[in-house]
């Protein structure tokens, strides 16, 4: 009996610790709620209110979270205290972790209770619908920077279905002319120590692609200190397997809409899933597959691993966004002076045949109508917010943001111009010299183009002559071999597309409320099990079929029906103003 | 309970022994707010929620909340039930969770046997101590353990390379085939000695004399462990079983979700997954409800079979 009693106490110890767990699907809703704790409203203890000039002396608050994934910059970092001085705000601003931004925006829906900014990424419409957002329309006209920041045509398409207002699209304002040096979007992605190995060469298509990089890794199977070089990999880790699956647009030379193809004629949807373009792009990844060329791994990694192995300067190409690998990877490599050995990326114009026009790269802006920074219905002080977002679209805020300290990140020359020397560069991507010190604000609204100075660019990178002056010795190289002085020049750029672009700002808000949602997400589903497939197949054609078959089981045509329908709606929209 | 039907039975003859008397409230009222105390906290903490199920049975809108959305009766249990995705996820967790509980199950009480054979005190703690460590590990850990020990150029591929057993590295995670060994390989990995705990204490508490009384029998070390061990802790073994029963569809989320890709989402999604993402990241938080409803019926059901099994072969039971 005694031995009974001691086992059921046991067992009853360990019930309860057991059951409080067995909250199912209910326990997920806690992760995310940590984030959302609001601090409103909370008087900074420590520098700020002592020498502030922000009036009161204190220095509010506010929380911000971003379904994009970020680093968190240390609490005393110093520019963001420079800020609150001198507007009387700050803002502690969280990132995505480890989930997706629908699945973070979901949880924090279902509880209810938000931050003071919300940045919702594929989850922005949903904030919308759950009536999370603040309309934005009475507010706009007392923020002059705000308002200056679209034309009147773009405020209203970024106008909901109840008409009013409610986000702010951060990226989308180039302030007087524009200055691009980075080609800060898609491309196919070379090493330059390939380009020089082969003495510089055309590479145009995606055959020569591949034949340069093979040929280049039979020659040098391994990097100067013995590490074996991994020809080509794929990223394919959730929403980023965009690296494997939306070439086939920029091959056909279309820019990037992301889901579909928009035929700029006829002004018709075209499924670039299905083109032969498609089928040959995959056809050449399973060659290449077989021959060992592309990384046994790339299905399997995950985002983290895929850095780390571009960090080691292994990888000699890969399809990605530049912002996706270059500030994290691309730090790592200019750190370890990897350049030496030429382990730099440069993207190359390449398209499926020899002749097209590539759209990698389009001038001018990409209004992104889905979403952008929202202030929500827990928010307390929405006027205290916009004035915050205001102020930091001032031109001498904006500069602090994203030049510095001057005199410390940056120095004035003679002629007014902004100038970095090699160690500010190195320094300014140094993470924590960015966690203590750099504070961008990166996604509150900001300008590209130039300063309100007409001398200096907004950002560094759109600088051109400070641009090349600290490019890293083997991207110069490669750049004079080509006669080029920036990324932009090296992949060639296009006139902005029709007023229908992009047409991911639609697909990305779709759920499965509608038929043509349900398509989408089927269709991501089937396309991240079957694609990794198709090039894996030990027999191309038949697993080209499998996939086919198992893509129009998902009923596309719902989807493309619906982008046509976006697309001619949005076409009318632009015409009025024409 | 069973004494006061007991009585209750008897009622008429002894009238007043029936009525919860005021002497008896006041002598008992410590207890009586205790267990008040804890009836509160069940209701708030575990029954209240329930009231959320409602929204299995609505078109539900966070903005017009709980009160407001539209009924649309079983609609989304239909919607959920010609999914093919989601008979996927059942078999998934089902064959995942018997998976796990047979393998967790038989490999905690072979290791806590194991353990009590050890007769030096010292290594037998020193075991014991390491083994149930990775217990407070949290998945994340152990999944990010996982993958770089099984990647291409991790140790597993390095041995297996070495000697000579493969001449090619294998990736494993590129194949379905391997997803639910290893799901079942890492829950064993992380709760083997600390489910083996509870089995070691049972053990402990078997009287000591009956292994006297057995090796005077002349009964070895697997006699002894086959006719005193293993009867003595029939009774918690037992018990576990039937809770572990009840817990099958909870196979798990943070490991299927942080080792699943792409290519092995077919066998590698779990009910749990599904709901959130087809309920909370599509905002669909209805069809989520019915998925979470379908889960606690099945578990019950399962619980209450595995406990009717245990009553009819009259061994330990829950309820």
């Amino acid at each position: 009996m005694k031995k009974k009693l001691v086992s059921m106490l046991l067992v009853s110890a360990l019930a309860a610790s057991a059951l409080t767990g067995c909250g199912g699907s209910g326990q997920d809703n806690q992760t995310q709620s940590t984030d959302s704790s609001g601090v409103t409203g909370e008087t900074a203890g420590d520098a700020g209110s002592s020498e502030s000039t922000g009036g009161s002396g204190e220095v509010k608050e506010f929380t911000a979270f971003f379904a994009t994934p970020g680093t968190e910059i240390n609490d005393d970092n110093e520019i963001q205290q420079m800020i609150a001085e001198k507007t009387g705000a700050k803002c502690k601003e969280t990132w995505l972790t480890g989930q997706s931004d629908s699945e973070a925006v979901g949880t924090l829906i279902a509880s209810g209770e938000y931050p003071d900014f919300i940045e919702g990424g594929s989850g922005t419409l949903q904030l919308y619908e759950a009536g999370a957002l603040v309309a934005l329309d009475d507010y706009l006209d007392n923020y002059p920077n705000i308002k200056a920041l679209f034309t009147e045509q773009q405020w209203d398409q970024l106008r909901q279905d109840d008409g009013k207002i409610y986000w702010i699209p951060q990226f989308s304002c180039i302030k007087n002319k524009e200055s691009v040096c980075t080609h800060n979007d898609e491309a196919f992605w070379i090493q330059t120590r390939v380009l020089k190995w082969a003495d510089y060469p055309e590479v145009k298509t995606m055959d020569q692609y591949f034949d340069l990089i093979e040929a280049y890794n039979e020659a040098n199977p391994t990097m100067e200190d013995g590490t074996t070089n991994i020809p080509y990999t794929i990223l394919c880790d959730d929403w980023r397997y965009f690296c494997l699956e939306n070439a086939p647009q920029f091959l056909d030379g279309y820019p990037n809409d992301g889901s579909v193809i928009v035929d700029p004629e006829t002004l018709k949807i075209v499924d670039y899933n299905t083109t032969p373009t498609a089928k040959r792009y995959f056809q050449k990844l399973n060659e290449e597959y077989k021959k060992g060329i592309v990384d046994p791994e790339s299905f399997t990694q995950t985002y983290d691993e895929y850095i780390a192995k571009l960090s080691t300067g292994r990888v000699l190409g890969m399809i990605d966004q530049w912002w996706d690998f270059a500030y994290t990877a691309g730090d790592s490599i200019r750190q370890q002076g990897l350049d030496a050995q030429g382990c730099n990326y440069v993207p190359l114009p390449i398209t499926i045949e020899e002749g097209l026009t590539n759209q990698w790269h389009n001038s001018g802006g990409v209004l992104n109508v889905s979403s952008g920074l929202a202030i929500t219905v827990s928010c307390d002080d929405v006027e205290g917010a916009l004035k915050f977002v205001d102020d930091l679209l001032s031109q001498d805020l904006h500069n602090l943001r994203f030049w510095g300290v001057e005199g410390v990140d940056y120095n004035v020359l003679d002629n007014g111009e902004f100038s970095r020397t090699p160690e500010q560069v190195t320094q300014s991507a140094d993470a924590a010299y960015k966690a203590s010190h750099l504070c961008t604000y990166s996604y509150f609204p900001q300008y590209s183009g130039m300063s309100d100075d007409g001398i200096n660019a907004n950002k560094p990178e759109g600088q051109p002559n400070e641009f090349y002056a600290n490019l890293q010795a083997d991207v110069k190289e490669c750049f004079d071999a080509y006669g080029v002085q920036t990324y932009v020049e090296m992949i060639g750029t296009s006139e902005a597309p029709g007023a229908w672009y992009p047409m991911w700002s639609y697909s990305n808000t779709l759920t499965t409320s509608t038929p043509g949602g349900t398509a989408w997400n089927r269709m991501g589903e089937i396309k991240h099990e079957y694609l990794p497939k198709v090039v894996m197949a030990s027999d191309f054609e038949s697993g080209w079929s499998e996939y086919m078959d198992a893509y129009s089981s998902c009923n596309p045509q719902d989807f493309l029906d619906e982008m046509q329908a976006e697309l001619d709606k949005r076409m009318e929209e632009a015409a009025k103003y024409n | 309970m069973s004494n006061k039907f007991k009585n209750k039975s008897k009622a008429n003859i002894i009238e007043p022994k029936t009525k919860i008397s005021w002497k008896e409230i006041k002598q008992q009222k410590v207890l009586l707010i205790w267990s008040a105390v804890i009836v509160v906290y069940g209701v708030i903490f575990y029954y209240l929620p329930l009231a959320g199920w409602l929204m299995a049975f609505q078109n539900y809108k966070p903005k017009d909340g709980l009160w407001h959305s539209q009924f649309i009766g079983f609609a989304k249990f239909q919607q959920l039930f010609s999914d093919i995705t989601f008979i996927r996820t059942i078999r998934n967790t089902l064959a995942m969770g018997v998976i796990n509980l047979i393998a967790t199950f038989i490999t905690a009480i072979v290791f806590a046997i194991l353990l009590n054979e050890i007769a030096s005190k010292g290594g037998k703690k020193v075991v014991q101590t390491i083994s149930y460590l990775p217990h407070f590990l949290s998945w994340i850990i152990v999944t990010g353990i996982l993958h770089d020990a099984l990647s291409g150029s991790g140790i597993i591929n390095e041995v297996l390379l070495k000697m000579n057993i493969i001449d090619q590295s294998i990736n494993f995670f590129a194949h379905p085939g391997y997803f639910w060994p290893i799901v079942a390989f890492a829950n064993v990995w992380k709760e083997t000695g600390w489910n083996a705990i509870i089995y070691l204490a049972a053990i402990t508490s078997i009287d000591p004399s009956l292994y006297e009384a057995a090796s005077i029998d002349g009964a070895g070390r697997f006699a002894k462990i086959k006719y005193v061990t293993l009867p003595g802790i029939k009774p918690t073994i037992m018990i576990l079983l039937l809770m572990n029963v009840g817990n099958v569809l909870n196979a798990g989320f943070e490991i299927q979700y942080l080792l699943g890709n792409g290519l092995v989402q077919s066998v590698s999604q779990t009910i749990d997954i599904y709901v959130l993402k087809w309920g909370i990241s599509q905002s669909d938080y209805s069809i989520g409800t019915a998925a979470g409803i379908f889960k606690s019926l099945v578990s019950i059901v399962l619980i209450v079979i595995a406990n009717q099994i245990a009553k009819r072969n009259g061994e330990e039971r829950l309820f």
